[in-house]
C-alpha cells in the first residue's frame, strides 16, 4: 500500500487574542489525503480551514499535533516537506518588481531548480499565460493573476497541491478552466486539497470531503457517500391524469415501496423523475448536528 | 546553496530595477555633502584635528570615508527593510515562508544583497569624492588599507542589512519603519563622526560618542582610507565583528518567532 501523501494528526491551534482569552481555531483535527485524490476541506468562514492550510505549509506552527507529508513531519523536516507541497493562497499576490517569467525562475531557484525553463514554459503554455510572460503581475487581469499563482505553486512539480479558495471571485469560464486543470493534475498523480465555499464545485471535483466547523472536524468521507447518507432523493411522479406528485425518499427506501405506500399503481404513471440530494444539503445537515 | 543564491540574486535584481531610487538618489545626496561641506566649507577648516593627530589631513579627505560609511549603512538598512516591507504589502512575503529556504538562507541572502547595494553607493561616493579631491588638490586620495576597507564595508553592510530585516519583520506599518530610520539610524549616524572628529567635542560628549556603535564603523572605514581615525583600529574591528555576531544572534532568534504574514 502506498504511503498517505498527507496525514493531519490531532492538530490543535490556539491563538491569543490580545489580552482576551485564547481562541481555539483547531480542536484536534485528524484526517488523511490519499494518493491522487481531490480532497475538499469545507466549512463556513472562520471554521479553521486556512489555519490548517497554513500549518501544512509551515506558515504557522500547531499548538499540538503534527502534519506528515509522505511520512515526514512538517515540524521536524520543514525544508523537505515544503518541496513536496505547492500552495495557491486565498489572496492574490501582487509581486511588484518582476515579470511572470522572472518570478517563476526565482521561485524555481528557491526549490533548488536552477535550470527549470522547460517546466516554466510548459506551465505558461498550459495556463494560457505564454503571451503575458514578460508582463508584471499588476498588468494582468484577476483571472490571469490567479492562473499565475497556480503556475507558481506547480513550478517544482509538487506531489500535493493546496488550493485555498482558488475560485473565489472568478468568472464561470475561468472556474471551468481551473476545474479541468485540477482534474488533469489528478490524472498526473497529484493529490489536491481544495478549500472552497462553493459546494457545487466540491461536489463536482472532490473524491472525498472533510467538513470542519468551529475548529472541529465533523465529517470525513467520500463525497457520494455523505450525499447518500444525509440527504433524501427527490422523486417526481407524472400521472396519466396530468397531475404530478412529489416525494422525498431516504437512502434505505425502495421506489416501489414508496409508490405502494402512496397507492400509486404502475398503470397510473406517465413518467418518473428522480434527483439526488446535493452536497449543500448534506453540508447544512452536518453543521447543524 | 541554490535557494540561497536565487534569493540573493533576486534581491540584487530588485534594487537594480529601481536604480534611480536605490543608487542615484543617495549618490546625489553624498555629492551635495561633498560639494557643500567638503569643498566649500571644508577648504576653510582643513587640518583642523579632523582625525589626523598631526593636523595635516584635509577636511575633504576626512569627509569622504565618513560619507562612504553613511551611504553604506543607510542603503544596507534600506535594502533589506524596504524589500521585506514591500513584500508584506504586496503579499509575496508568504513565499519566503512556504518555499524551502532555511532561516540562514534568508538572513544571509538578504544581508549580502544589502552589502552589495550599500557597497555600490559607498564606492560611487568614493569615486565622486576622488573627483572633488583631485579638482581641489590635484592629486587622488590614496586608500591606506584596502583590506580593512573591504572588511568594514562587508561587516557594516551585513550588520545594517540584518538590522533592516529585523526592523521590517517587527514593523506593523510604514510609519514604524520610518520611525526607526528617523529616530535611531539618522541621529546615530550624524553623531557618529561622519562630519566631525570627536576630538573637537567637549570631553563629556566625547564619552557619550564612544557609546555610539556607529562611531566604530565610521572610524574603521576612515582608518582604512586615511590610515588614522578617532578610535583605534582594534576597537573598531572588534566592535564591528561583535555587532555582527549580536545582530546575527538576534536575527536567528527572531526567525523562530515571526510569521511570514502580509499586512
Amino acid at each position: 500500500m502506498s504511503e498517505s501523501p498527507l496525514i493531519i494528526d490531532q492538530v490543535r491551534k490556539t491563538y491569543q487574542v490580545k489580552s482576551k482569552a485564547e481562541v481555539e481555531a483547531l480542536k484536534g483535527v485528524s484526517f488523511d489525503v490519499k494518493p491522487g485524490e481531490i480532497f475538499g476541506l469545507l466549512g463556513p468562514n472562520g471554521a479553521g480551514k486556512t489555519s490548517l492550510i497554513s500549518i501544512i505549509t509551515t506558515l504557522e506552527r500547531p499548538s499540538s499535533g503534527d502534519v506528515r507529508v509522505f511520512g515526514e513531519s512538517v515540524l521536524k523536516n520543514p525544508t523537505s516537506t515544503k518541496k513536496k507541497v505547492g500552495i495557491v493562497p486565498q489572496e492574490i499576490v501582487a509581486s511588484g518588481f518582476f515579470n511572470l517569467e522572472e518570478l517563476l525562475t526565482y521561485h524555481s531557484g528557491y526549490y533548488g531548480l536552477p535550470n527549470n525553463q522547460e517546466r516554466i514554459n510548459e506551465l505558461l503554455e498550459r495556463l494560457s499565460l505564454k503571451p503575458h510572460a514578460h508582463k508584471m503581475m499588476r498588468q494582468l487581469s484577476g483571472g490571469m493573476r490567479r492562473r499565475m499563482m497556480i503556475a507558481k505553486a506547480l513550478v517544482h512539480r509538487p506531489k500535493i497541491l493546496l488550493l485555498d479558495e482558488p475560485t473565489a471571485g472568478v468568472d464561470v469560464e475561468l472556474r471551468n478552466q481551473l476545474w479541468s486543470f485540477v482534474r488533469q493534475l489528478q490524472q498526473e498523480g497529484v493529490s489536491v486539497v481544495l478549500t472552497t465555499h462553493y459546494l457545487q464545485e466540491a461536489e463536482a471535483l472532490c473524491d472525498r470531503v472533510g467538513i470542519i466547523n468551529k475548529g472541529e472536524l465533523k465529517y470525513v468521507g467520500p463525497t457520494k457517500e455523505i450525499i447518500q447518507k444525509l440527504t433524501q432523493k427527490k422523486v417526481e411522479v407524472l400521472l396519466q391524469s396530468g397531475k404530478s406528485v412529489h416525494f422525498l425518499m431516504s437512502p434505505n427506501q425502495d421506489l416501489g415501496q414508496v409508490l405502494q405506500a402512496n397507492q400509486i399503481s404502475l398503470e397510473l404513471i406517465h413518467d418518473i423523475k428522480t434527483s439526488e440530494g446535493s452536497l449543500e444539503e448534506a453540508f447544512v445537515k452536518v453543521l447543524h448536528t | 546553496m541554490t535557494p540561497f543564491y536565487f534569493l540573493f540574486r533576486k534581491e540584487c535584481h530588485r534594487f537594480s530595477k529601481v536604480l534611480v531610487q536605490t543608487i542615484l538618489t543617495p549618490l546625489i545626496s553624498s555629492t551635495l555633502y561633498l560639494l557643500i561641506f567638503g569643498v566649500s566649507i571644508g577648504s576653510q577648516i582643513q587640518g583642523n584635528g579632523s582625525g589626523d593627530v598631526n593636523g595635516t589631513a584635509k577636511y575633504l579627505g576626512f569627509l569622504i570615508p565618513g560619507l562612504m560609511m553613511m551611504g553604506l549603512m543607510n542603503n544596507s538598512f534600506q535594502n533589506s527593510s524596504s524589500s521585506l516591507v514591500s513584500s508584506k504589502f504586496t503579499g509575496d512575503i508568504e513565499d519566503l515562508g512556504v518555499v524551502p529556504l532555511t532561516r540562514n538562507n534568508i538572513i544571509w541572502a538578504l544581508s549580502l544583497a544589502s552589502v552589495v547595494r550599500g557597497s555600490v553607493v559607498s564606492l560611487m561616493t568614493l569615486i565622486a569624492g576622488e573627483i572633488f579631491y583631485y579638482v581641489q588638490y590635484q592629486e587622488f586620495l590614496s586608500i591606506a588599507h584596502p583590506f580593512w576597507m573591504l572588511y568594514f564595508m562587508l561587516v557594516a553592510g551585513l550588520v545594517f542589512g540584518q538590522m533592516g530585516m529585523m526592523t521590517a519583520f517587527w514593523a506593523k506599518s510604514f510609519d514604524q519603519l520610518s520611525a526607526v530610520t528617523t529616530f535611531v539610524i539618522l541621529p546615530l549616524t550624524y553623531l557618529g563622526g561622519v562630519f566631525i572628529s570627536i576630538h573637537q567635542l567637549h570631553p563629556i560628549w566625547q564619552m557619550i560618542s564612544l557609546a555610539n556603535p556607529l562611531l566604530y564603523f565610521i572610524n574603521g572605514l576612515r582608518y582604512s582610507v586615511l590610515g588614522s581615525s578617532d578610535v583605534s583600529l582594534t576597537s573598531s574591528a572588534v566592535l564591528a565583528m561583535a555587532a555582527l555576531l549580536v545582530m546575527y544572534f538576534l536575527a536567528h532568534r527572531l526567525f523562530s518567532r515571526i510569521t511570514f504574514t502580509r499586512w
